[in-house]
């Protein structure tokens, strides 16, 4: 009896992808790792900044949101690391 | 053909000569690459003549927004901010609705519609088919896969010939390049953007869309987390806005630049150089107006198989999924 195959997400094995599209899904978790990183301390500033000028309380809370963003953005790229290594 | 590239160069000098003094080079060269509620005739060795002004069209979004104001630079109507929505139509409008025009004319004309015919007939019929099989096969099979790419390969087309239909516009004299404005290069990335997010909700539905977005970390930290992931969505279409915009906008400038130093070293011998050099930046202007269609839609293709991609391999956020992704796959067999 022929068994068939269960269908893979995505439909083919990929061979039929190109180079860069390889490469850039390769790299993409990557990517979105270093992204984590640089994108906490960069929400934590903005955030802190706006909420600032909102309650008028600069520049306490910019200080301590930038401590937390950074903080997340570091546990967030070392929880993607620690999972990339999982992976392979 | 020595004979056309002489009088064609002659053109350009001409042009450049009726551009006035050198005190105004620099607001010759801005005032024709923004947009304007008007288009302009330019004549060779004459004044420019208004050919054609445009309605103006206002829209308040509070009482008495768009009421005129005086500001230092005399009467006018406020911006968006102020509560006043702009819908004018403009130089650029104009150039999207003839890009539209005219590539709806070629398809109709060289588009196959006879399906019992399936060789195309004809140059015109046979470059269309050629681009189009490069945007199937090259952009989009090759990006995205072959099960899901050819259901982009509808937006990859319009997206590719829309541009390249629009680029190639502002190359003809009196037109306008659209996608040197800022605001036409951003809705045609916001297309993009909102098919790579359907492509992502298609591929890992709407929960591990979500999820994806919290970053896969403790929910105590998403408040921090999900505006992160969220921000990062933007990068790509701002990537794709701003390559577009940038590359069709430094063309025009660096191109009427060159015609400008006539006026600005205030000698007509500079012609003898600076004319060359404006017609090869022309040719080169030509051919990035390819590339940029390309690069656009190949990035476009690039990302949707990317998010198409991220959709089948949601498991890593903590799902359990009994089947390896191809996504998974390909990474640890390329670098094997």
């Amino acid at each position: 009896m022929e068994v068939k195959e269960p269908r893979k997400p995505g439909g083919s094995d990929g061979s039929e992808l190109g180079e860069t599209a390889r490469q850039m899904r390769a790299a993409q978790p990557y990517i979105s790792a270093v992204w984590k990183l640089v994108g906490g301390a960069v929400v934590g500033v903005l955030g802190g900044y706006w909420l600032d000028g909102w309650l008028g309380t600069g520049p306490w809370l910019m200080v301590v949101l930038s401590l937390v963003g950074i903080c997340v953005g570091f546990y967030g790229f070392l929880h993607e690391m620690a999972r990339l290594g999982k992976r392979k | 053909m020595r004979k056309a590239m002489v009088l064609f160069a002659s053109l350009f000098a001409a042009t450049a000569w009726a551009a006035g003094s050198e005190d105004d080079v620099p607001g010759y060269i801005l005032h024709h690459v923004v947009d304007s509620p008007y288009l302009e005739i330019e004549v060779p060795l004459g004044n420019p003549i208004k050919a054609l002004e445009f309605p103006q069209w206002h829209v308040p979004l509070k009482a008495n927004g768009c009421a005129p104001r005086m500001t230092e630079h005399g009467e006018e109507i406020p911006g968006l901010m102020d509560g006043c929505l702009d819908m004018s139509i403009t130089k650029h409008t104009l150039m999207m609705w003839l890009a539209a025009l005219l590539l709806m004319a070629t398809l109709f004309i060289w588009g196959n519609r006879d399906k019992t015919k399936l060789v195309p007939r004809g140059a015109g019929a046979n470059i269309l088919e050629m681009l189009v099989l490069f945007v199937r096969d090259e952009l989009a099979i090759k990006n995205i896969g072959k099960e899901e790419g050819p259901r982009y390969v509808p937006f990859l087309l319009t997206v590719f010939f829309f541009i390249l239909f629009m680029n190639m516009l502002g190359m003809i004299p009196w037109m306008a390049t659209a996608t040197g404005n800022l605001a036409v290069t951003m809705a045609l990335a916001l297309c993009t953007f909102v098919i790579t997010q359907v492509a992502g909700i298609r591929a890992a539905g709407l929960g591990g869309y979500l999820k994806h977005l919290t970053g896969g970390v403790a929910p105590w930290l998403w408040p921090i987390m999900i505006p992160v992931e969220v921000l990062g969505l933007f990068t790509k279409p701002f990537a794709l806005t701003m390559r577009l915009f940038a590359n069709m906008l430094a063309g025009h400038i660096v191109f009427f630049f060159l015609l400008g130093l006539i006026f600005l070293l205030g000698h007509p011998a500079v012609a003898a150089v600076s004319v060359p050099f404006a017609f090869a930046i022309f040719m080169l202007e030509l051919f990035v107006a390819f590339v940029q269609a390309y690069v656009f839609a190949m990035l476009s293709a690039l990302f949707i198989g990317m998010s198409v991609a991220m959709g089948h391999h949601h498991d890593d956020h903590g799902h359990d999924h009994p089947e390896a992704g191809p996504s998974h796959d390909q990474g640890k067999a390329h670098h094997a």
